[in-house]
């Protein structure tokens, strides 16, 4: 009863303090479905090919709601199923990436030998797209494991980048007045560098966690096995062109997109906040 | 506790329970269905996906079940024409488009007699293996499919090459409809938004065998039409061989036969189509005029992309087969359960008849 009241209180004063917001980020919604009926109606009028590919919204809507209670034609599977399976090799490719990722821009940041070995393996991979490692990765760490190499491989560059910027941009006067009052070479890194790093890691980590969301719907659209997954949904149910399931599907990417991308968001706050940043 | 806090909590606490009621969905159909796996290859790389292990059987078109039975690599588990006998595979198609124009009926009338002249040409070749013409149809199957010599002509053993499209035919299309309107693929309201009102009247109206009838009263034309027809095709389908035939130049005296009849048929794609959808998205785009594809793939292209074609003649029956492991433990489908086998794409029709075989022994079809 507590915990309602505290959220009831909690929405109202989000809503006081962001009404603004809302009634434009509203207003906007309502152009943009309006805009898209529109889009449809005159496709539909036309009676062209393009109309099966613009569904009207209501028909996105319904489709997106059958599919959390009947399985989705074509990869015949219920959303969740194919959520759960994206999800995991999100989770799995990224929290990979951002384990190697994380020290190893630690160590090229800090030391010179570690950025001269690293930095021309770095800039001769960093440009290549992702999927263009597809064929590869499906060869070589096979269907279950080839998409979430994809997606490792999407996630580690922005990381690893913006660690290596953070460590360099850490302030020299700020490690000078540490050494100065005696903080040994662990506490100059666990109380300075860390601190001074963590908004550039966590940018590299948001960015990251946006690749790797392409990456996998990518990935996704090759041959996998191991549940399908979003991407493999997409490619299937425009094989058989029942577009008000397609964009369902995008809908639930975003919506996972949005909540990893919250997650990531609550976690950094959280973050400065034990380590007294804010 | 603090806003931010439960926010979080909120959060993580959603996305466990979310991604675990999920997971926990997944491992349970596992372990408790009575399925079949599939997985979506395209069909030249199957065999190459039976040999690592990922995957425990496919079904394929020809030439690709016979390239893995003459490489002794694989076995046959069964054609799919122990599944449906005489099943419509290939057909061809014509955009609607295409035949509104000015001359779109005659030049259809042209391309279906040089089909029908070139599967005619085929199915002779066939009948005697020692002619020069046997030799001579190996050699442009060889080169149209990729694949050697031995494999086409074994291949080639096992596709019912043809042209027209009888009352089983038509029935058969109606199947498939029916099919995918029931397992929702096609809703009722695209369906009769497509103006149809029943699906016998469907098949009654997009199989149109007038242009076979009408083959009959074709000549040989001596000067080329000045319309420039665009042909879409499957990559080293050999079903789809009569295309090829009619196309080839240098077999018949350095003239082809789609030229005998005035025709000027390049291909929109040189190398071939991946999938049956993308030989119609092609018709779809105004990218091409006719197209060689499978039945399936056409009539959900036509009724829920509004893809308008209509389908002129049949190209081949049968001809598709379940290969496994020529070690392999799998005798039977019962033995399928629980394995992983590829299918070229859900909307082919390898794919449906596999659907149809397992559903009679009550075996569901599922993404692996």
């Amino acid at each position: 009863m507590g915990q309602t009241t505290a959220f009831g209180e909690m929405f109202r004063k989000y809503i006081a303090d962001h009404f603004r917001r809302i009634l434009l980020g509203a207003l906007a919604l309502a152009i943009f479905i309006a805009v898209w009926y529109f889009a449809s109606w005159r496709l539909t009028e036309s009676n062209g090919v393009l109309a099966s590919y613009f569904p009207y919204p209501h028909q996105v809507a319904r489709a997106f709601l059958a599919s959390f209670t009947s399985p989705i034609p074509g990869p015949e599977a219920y959303m969740l199923n194919l959520a759960a399976a994206s999800l995991e090799r999100v989770l799995i490719g990224f929290g990979i990436a951002l384990a190697i990722s994380v020290p190893f821009g630690m160590l090229m940041g800090a030391f010179r030998t570690f950025e001269d070995l690293g930095k021309p393996i770095v800039e001769v991979f960093r440009p290549i797209p992702p999927i263009a490692w597809a064929g590869t990765f499906m060869f070589a760490f096979k269907a279950f494991w080839g998409p979430i190499a994809i997606v490792f491989v999407g996630a580690f560059f922005p990381i690893l980048i913006n660690v290596i910027f953070g460590v360099r941009s850490v302030d020299p006067v700020l490690m000078d007045a540490a050494k100065t009052l005696g903080a040994s070479r662990k506490h100059v890194f666990t109380k300075v560098i860390v601190p001074s790093t963590l908004p550039y890691m966590m940018t590299g980590i948001k960015v990251g966690l946006g690749v790797a969301w392409m990456c996998i719907v990518a990935a996704e659209m090759l041959p996998i096995r191991g549940g399908g997954g979003l991407g493999y949904a997409i490619w299937t149910i425009s094989d058989i062109g029942r577009y008000d399931y397609v964009y369902s599907v995008m809908i639930m990417i975003a919506i996972l997109s949005i909540l990893t991308a919250g997650v990531a968001g609550q976690i950094e706050q959280r973050l400065y906040k034990w380590m007294g940043m804010k | 506790m603090e806003k931010k806090t439960i926010v979080l909590s909120v959060i993580i606490v959603a996305v466990l329970v979310v991604g675990g009621i999920a997971a926990a969905l997944l491992l349970s159909n596992k372990s408790e269905r009575r399925a079949v796996y599939f997985v979506n290859v395209v069909p030249s790389n199957m065999e190459a996906w039976l040999a690592v292990n990922e995957s425990d059987a496919y079904i394929t078109w020809e030439p690709f079940a016979s390239s893995a039975t003459v490489s002794g690599d694989g076995r046959i588990l069964m054609w799919t024409s122990e599944i449906m006998p005489h099943h419509p595979c290939c057909v061809v198609v014509v955009s609607k488009q295409f035949l509104s124009s000015d001359l779109g009926p005659e030049l259809t009338k042209r391309f279906v007699k040089a089909h029908i002249e070139a599967t005619e040409w085929m199915l002779n070749a066939l009948s005697d293996h020692q002619s020069a013409n046997y030799t001579l149809l190996v050699n442009m199957a060889a080169d149209f499919t990729d694949r050697s010599a031995a494999v086409v002509s074994e291949a080639m053993g096992h596709v019912e090459f043809g042209y027209e499209m009888n009352a089983s035919f038509k029935s058969a299309l109606e199947e498939f409809t029916n099919m995918y309107i029931n397992d929702g693929w096609i809703t009722n309201e695209t369906f009769h938004n497509r103006g149809y009102t029943d699906v016998p009247q469907f098949v009654d109206e997009y199989v149109n065998e007038s242009y076979v009838e009408a083959a009959g009263t074709v000549d040989p034309r001596s000067t080329m039409f000045d319309v420039p027809i665009r042909l879409a095709y499957l990559k080293g389908d050999l079903h789809q061989m009569a295309q090829a035939v009619a196309r080839n130049a240098t077999a018949f005296g350095g003239q082809s036969i789609f030229e005998k009849y005035g025709l000027d048929v390049t291909p929109s794609l040189e190398s071939g189509y991946a999938a049956g959808g993308d030989v119609m998205n092609a018709i779809g785009l105004d990218e091409a005029d006719f197209g060689y594809l499978g039945a399936p793939p056409s009539i959900l292209k036509h009724i829920n992309n509004n893809v308008e074609t209509v389908i002129v003649a049949q190209a081949n029956s049968e001809g598709s087969a379940i290969v496994v492991g020529v070690n392999s433990d799998i005798h039977s489908l019962e033995d399928l359960i629980g394995r992983t086998i590829a299918t070229p794409s859900v909307t082919s029709i390898q794919h449906l008849l596999l659907k149809v075989a397992l559903e009679r022994l009550g075996i569901e079809l599922v993404k692996a």
